[in-house]
């Protein structure tokens, strides 16, 4: 991430499908020219060296064929390249090469020609190592404070330091606890070598030290090399930095205090001579190499570091400075004078793209890709923008969130109540007392007219009634298919239910994804929930219901509830519920008026709204068309609030178990939590009883639950008694006033009880 | 090495005959890779390398080669799952709720973190940035830790609609971490690389180079904690308690398995030890789990004496400012972190979202304009660009900016968010067409957008479809009861039709929500003198 890319100067690509690594970059005046200038030395796994003296003609140039002073294939995989002293009688540099198996020291030189193209180059084996174990890197420096040459340290990756003074061997020796090879260097200051070990601690080993130590090599048998020269190798000191390290450098620049730098795979240490921690910062991202350089400012170090997201950034000891984009991941960075310019930074990327470069203000030319390239033409563009318009304000007439009444529906449902009651009961599970609870067998058909998709039946009637089944789900219905499903609905709970209505509804989509309903609803008869008795002449509550039209005989509207031989019913009917209570029905022989009575003023409503239900019936088969009821009575308004006491009552209740329930809780949990800290701790404290007070606790919540689930039940019959006297108050009401249908809907709008009883109201 | 068996990558590219193999060893090979991050290649290397015969190997380095390529093949396939565990933080229900670490239930002002609504450092209100179901003000920079809210009680945890969005674990034990542990599953179809099942831990923990690449294995890797800290604490042991690393490892492990006492005590003895970033931050973030807010910056402040300009340090400082909703101090500390970084994404978007609440969208633009040309390069960016500009008054970017937010979008939310702020740019324009439009397609890209629902819902109301808008309302209130507008507009609402007790109700959550608000306040009074008049 940064709002700068490093601007180009120089760059090309080397080879084809060859591999570089960390040490594969080296930058050195190679050839001794003398001019200060550097060349940069490259070599690959696939075994090409190259050496390269980029002097573009202007900025950006790729690579021109004078560029490169070199190539030559050396047949075996190129680890590291490194430029120094290492020929022993001279303090020109040399070019070695670290091969799997070798290590070769060669000269680089020039012999200029009469133009610039013309100058060759050549190099010249001075000597070579032929190594035992298997190298994987290199460092080199004047072990031991010899003046004027270098030394160099293999590493192998079997863990084994080997020592070569020029063109002689000097000594190897084993790393104690190695398992994988880390980053080596030499710190000149201290003479000693810096590594980072698979304990993922920065290791410190004098040069003296190990000059004195036994011979690894002089050790016959291998298992003791292992074992016993590892321990005789003492550590100068150890810094456990808790990761593995890619890169280690060390600096000493005049105006710093000479330091070590280890790049880590997180974080990025700076650490003194004597192996503190100087300073570390966090690295957020993924690095994947490093170089430290001297900084403008007193006392501090530049760093650069590369990481995976292509990017280097510049940190003034902790602080970023610059970051800029590359457009490559760098393995390897270095910084070289090139041409007179100094500073360049050249960056290696592993599939071999060599790019010198130098920071700038170039914006990194991000450009984000064009949406869309279409030729706008406004004329067409408003004209189908008004045709969508108008499709979407047709589509929302018709599907607004809230369905408006649709005058022919695509998907009917219809139920049909069968006029008796089944042979066999259906009921299961029912709670009420009677002997026999009779069920009642509705055939529900669907009938659809469109493809309708995932038709889903649910049917729902008011509890205390149940279905014996309330969900069906459908494969897809073909256009004017049907499908038909049989059920059957008792009564469940023990009390009467305030309305003896049902409802199914059935949910589908079209093709197209509109998610529709269609819902019908259905009457139950009055045989489901009540049985004829004896009539009883005295009741509690009495209500008289006036008609215009002479007395029917019940032997002619409740059918199905006189029992034709008995002369008597004529004019009195007597119900027994099936939760037990008695309700009598009297007609005058008279006067035009019918007598409701019973002990429970809920149970009135069901006979009330049946009687009237069927008066009505009768006289629309006759074609009389003003039949009318009327009540002039006085409405049982203290029986009324009576039932809305209890009910209040009962909802108070409900709302006091729920405090103390979650009191204790609260309590629960609380006594939890003590134990929870009691078992963790190492040394357990008794539990003074607190598993008898947790115990209790549980009992208690339990208790509560207990009481809380019976009030609920409680107030479901409050409320459904609530329910069937709030009809009949408003029944009676619009019989009083002879309100119109309209009116009486409003008035049962009014009406809370009506609707559900949830604690948000 | 002649005829040696060759690594996938170099088969094809055939050396010179020369009889040398043009190959470095396998065992260099894959170590290389491993430097270069080519973790698959790398794993593959070392399966071959493992796979081989013993006879086939060296003598006389037969024992380390196979320990270090199996050592190897760990490091490789941890890092490829690899997290960074100070980031990874999901709170379950059960933790929460059962949080035994709590030590006083009601905690005084800005000492905790479970009390968002006292703000001290005069943070913006509700009605001008949004907040989020804990009723914090919503971040520039989406983190784990920003999603979960604290709910005070177990009742209100559970209360809490679980929309697509919102849901969490019961217990972090089957949350994310679990996801994450499944990478042996699908990196490995032929099994395990270690069956955890059958490692002699106490043997390990002997050999400290091998056991730290062990530990992270199973801890990243196999998601094992118990396993893991099996490991570390025998390892620490090994060690005589004086590796700090394995210290800080035990603490990892307690942190996961909800000790967050031991953890604690494990970070400070390391700690002790050694000071290092890493575990500053650790501690830090146990504290904030006890929900101990000042002393997590106290740790950060103390490590920024020791380690000056440690941008994880002062952003996370940055970050409790933030949560415990001191806007002001947050805002500085982030300018601190930009001051040592200025590439910092979190710190120039948490400003940039400061700026924009607080009624300055031209600098918010800026520190916008500022993320997109460094490259970041997302429908959020786009999302954010178009509103400042709107707000900014630069019509002409607006709808470009959310034209390429819709491009970029990566999923339905996406899309969601940037229709439902076109729908806030159609209603400051005036084409409340366009505006319903906008609020519906919100609504087909992500059901459960409350803001959508209430914006529908207001503007039904002026359309005068007093059932729809209630419809809306109820909608939008119950899947995001956090936000205020909702219950206000339909307190509103049913004051107008009459329905006082329902208008009465709404009222008293709106204040619940959002008790600063005047306009409630104001209902509320109204109505009581309307029920009083009753």
């Amino acid at each position: 991430m940064s709002l700068f890319k490093a601007r180009d100067w120089w760059s090309t690509i080397l080879g084809e499908k060859e591999e570089f690594d960390q040490g594969c970059l080296c930058v050195a005046d190679v050839d001794n020219s003398g001019s200060g200038q550097d060349k940069i030395v490259v070599g690959s796994y696939m075994g090409y060296l190259r050496i390269f003296n980029p002097h573009p003609v202007k900025p950006g140039d790729g690579v021109q064929p004078e560029d490169l002073l070199l190539e030559v294939q050396l047949r075996e995989p190129i680890l590291q390249v490194e430029v120094g002293k290492f020929v022993s009688g001279t303090e020109g540099l040399h070019l070695a090469v670290l091969h799997c198996r070798k290590l070769c020291v060669y000269a680089v030189s020039g012999t200029l020609g009469n133009v610039e193209h013309g100058n060759q180059y050549q190099i010249k084996l001075m000597y070579e190592h032929n190594l035992q174990r298997t190298a994987c890197n290199m460092t080199y420096g004047p072990f031991g404070g010899v003046k004027g040459q270098d030394l160099i340290c293999i590493q192998s990756m079997d863990g084994m330091l080997m020592l070569f003074e020029q063109e002689s061997y000097a000594f190897g020796r084993f790393l104690p606890g190695f398992l994988l090879p880390g980053p080596l260097t030499y710190n000149s200051r201290t003479d000693s070598f810096i590594t980072v070990s698979s304990c993922r601690q920065v290791e410190s080993y004098k040069y003296q030290v190990l000059a004195f130590a036994t011979d690894a090599d002089e050790r016959q048998e291998p298992e003791q090399q292992k074992l016993s020269s590892g321990k005789r190798l003492a550590v100068d000191w150890i810094l456990n930095i808790g990761e593995q390290a890619l890169d280690i450098c060390v600096v000493s620049f005049n105006q710093a205090v000479s330091s070590v730098f280890v790049l880590g795979e997180r974080n990025f240490f700076c650490l003194k001579d004597n192996g503190q921690i100087r300073f570390m910062k966090k690295l957020d991202y993924s690095p994947s190499c490093f170089i430290p350089y001297c900084s403008v400012k007193e006392g501090t170090i530049n760093t650069l570091i590369g990481n995976h997201g292509k990017t280097l950034n510049v940190y003034q000891d902790v602080t970023l400075k610059w970051a800029t984009q590359v457009p490559h991941i760098p393995v390897s960075v270095k910084v070289a004078n090139l041409q007179d310019l100094k500073g360049v930074i050249v960056t290696l990327s592993d599939n071999g793209h060599l790019q010198c470069s130098y920071l700038g203000t170039d914006p990194s030319l991000f450009q984000a890709p064009r949406v869309d390239s279409r030729e706008i033409n406004y004329e067409e563009f408003n004209a189908e923008m008004k045709e969508l318009q108008k499709i979407i304000k047709e589509a929302t007439k018709t599907q607004d969130i809230l369905p408006k009444s649709e005058k022919h529906r695509d998907l009917i449902v219809t139920a049909e109540v069968s006029p008796d009651l089944d042979a066999e009961s259906q009921a299961i599970d029912s709670e009420v007392k009677a002997e026999a609870v009779p069920s009642v067998t509705v055939k529900i058909t669907i009938q659809s007219r469109v493809t309708a998709q995932k038709p889903n039946l649910a049917v729902c009637v008011q509890a205390p009634l149940a279905v014996t089944c309330d969900q069906f789900v459908f494969d897809d219905l073909e256009p004017d298919s049907s499908e038909t499903v049989v059920l059957s609905v008792f009564l469940k709970g023990n009390c009467s239910p305030s309305e003896l209505e049902g409802s199914c509804v059935v949910s589908y989509s079209t093709p197209t994804g509109i998610p529709k309903v269609a819902q019908c609803n259905f009457r139950l008869p009055l045989r489901l929930i009540c049985f004829p008795a004896q009539s009883s002449k005295a009741a509690n509550h009495k209500l008289t219901i006036d008609t215009n039209k002479p007395p029917i005989s019940f032997l002619t509207i409740f059918p199905d509830f006189v029992d034709p031989s008995e002369d008597d019913q004529a004019n009195v009917l007597g119900f027994q519920f099936l939760t037990g209570s008695k309700t009598t029905l009297l007609a005058s022989k008279t006067s035009q008026r019918y007598r409701i009575q019973s002990d429970q003023l809920e149970d009135l409503w069901l006979i009330t709204k049946e009687l009237t239900l069927r008066l009505e019936e009768h006289f629309k088969k006759q074609n009389c068309k003003d039949f009318a009821c009327t009540f002039s009575g006085s409405i049982p308004l203290q029986e009324y609030f009576e039932l809305i006491d209890r009910h209040f009552e009962l909802r108070l209740n409900a709302e006091k178990f729920q405090e103390l329930l979650s009191e204790r809780a609260v309590q629960f949990r609380a006594i939890e939590r003590r134990l929870l800290t009691r078992f963790k701790d190492k040394t357990p404290a008794p539990l003074q009883h607190l598993d008898t007070l947790l115990e209790g606790t549980f009992r208690e919540v339990i208790a509560l639950a207990d009481a809380a689930e019976e009030n609920q039940a409680n107030i479901f019959q409050a409320f459904t008694k609530l329910k069937s006297a709030t009809h009949l108050v408003i029944m009676l009401i619009s019989l009083w006033q002879k309100l119109s249908t309209d009116q009486i809907a409003i008035l049962e709008a009014t009406f809370l009880p009506l609707a559900e009883d949830t604690q948000e109201l | 090495p002649l005829g040696r068996r060759r690594g996938p990558s170099w088969r094809g590219c055939g050396g010179p005959a020369g009889g040398m193999g043009l190959e470095p060893e396998p065992l260099f090979q894959a170590w290389s890779y491993f430097r270069r991050r080519k973790f698959r290649q790398c794993s593959d290397l070392c399966s071959q390398l493992l796979e081989r015969p013993p006879g086939e190997q060296e003598p006389d380095s037969e024992y380390t080669v196979f320990q270090a390529a199996w050592s190897l093949k760990t490091r490789a396939l941890t890092e490829m799952v690899y997290v960074d565990e100070i980031d990874m933080d999901q709170e379950g229900i059960a933790e929460m709720v059962l949080d035994e670490n709590a030590i006083a239930q009601v905690a005084r002002p800005g000492t905790s973190l479970k009390l968002p609504g006292t703000s001290q450092g005069g943070g913006p209100s509700p009605a001008v940035r949004p907040v989020t179901q804990s009723g914090r003000p919503i971040t520039g920079f989406v983190r784990p830790s920003t999603q979960s809210g604290r709910p005070s009680t177990m009742e209100q945890a559970i209360k809490t609609p679980r929309t697509a969005l919102t849901a969490r674990p019961i217990t972090s034990a089957s949350g994310r971490y679990v996801r994450l542990g499944t990478a042996s599953m699908l990196t490995n179809p032929d099994g395990p690389f270690i069956n955890l099942s059958r490692l002699n831990l106490a043997k390990y923990a002997q050999k400290p180079k091998l056991a730290k690449a062990l530990f992270e294995y199973i801890f990243h890797h196999e998601n094992d904690v118990k396993n893991a800290l099996d490991l570390a604490a025998l390892a620490t042991e090994h060690a005589q308690f004086k590796d700090w690393w394995w210290k800080v490892q035990i603490g990892k492990c307690y942190y996961r398995l909800g000790l967050y006492r031991e953890a604690e005590k494990q970070f400070k003895s390391a700690l002790k030890q050694q000071d290092m970033v890493d575990t500053i931050l650790y501690l830090a973030k146990v504290y904030l789990r006890l929900d101990q807010p000042v002393t997590a910056l106290n740790v950060f402040k103390q490590g920024l004496d020791r380690f000056p300009g440690e941008v994880t340090l002062i952003c996370g400082i940055a970050r409790i400012y933030e949560e415990m909703n001191n806007i002001s101090s947050a805002a500085e500390y982030y300018k601190d972190v930009l001051k040592q970084d200025n590439t910092h994404v979190e710190a120039i978007a948490c400003i940039g979202s400061n700026h924009f609440y607080s009624d300055q969208p031209e600098i918010a633009l800026r520190f916008y304009r500022r993320l997109l040309q460094m490259g970041v390069y997302n429908c959020q960016l786009f999302n954010n660009l178009g509103l400042c500009c709107f707000y900014a008054q630069q019509y002409d970017m607006t709808l470009s900016s959310f034209e390429r937010a819709l491009f970029l979008a990566e999923n339905q939310e996406e899309t969601a968010d940037v229709w439902y702020n076109l729908g806030h740019v159609a209603v400051g324009i005036g084409d409340l067409n366009l505006a319903y439009q906008c609020f519906r397609l919100t609504l087909v890209n992500n059901n459960d957008y409350a803001e959508a629902y209430n914006n529908l819902a207001v503007l039904e109301m002026r359309k005068g479809h007093i059932e729809q808008a209630r419809a809306l309302l109820q909608t939008a209130s119950s899947l995001a009861p956090h936000m205020y507008e909702p219950h206000f507009n339909f307190a509103i609402l049913s004051e107008k039709v009459g329905d006082l007790q329902r208008s009465y109700t709404a009222a008293q959550k709106s204040e619940e929500a959002f008790p600063g608000h005047v306009d409630t306040q104001q209902l509320i009074k109204q109505l009581k003198q309307h029920f009083a008049m009753l």
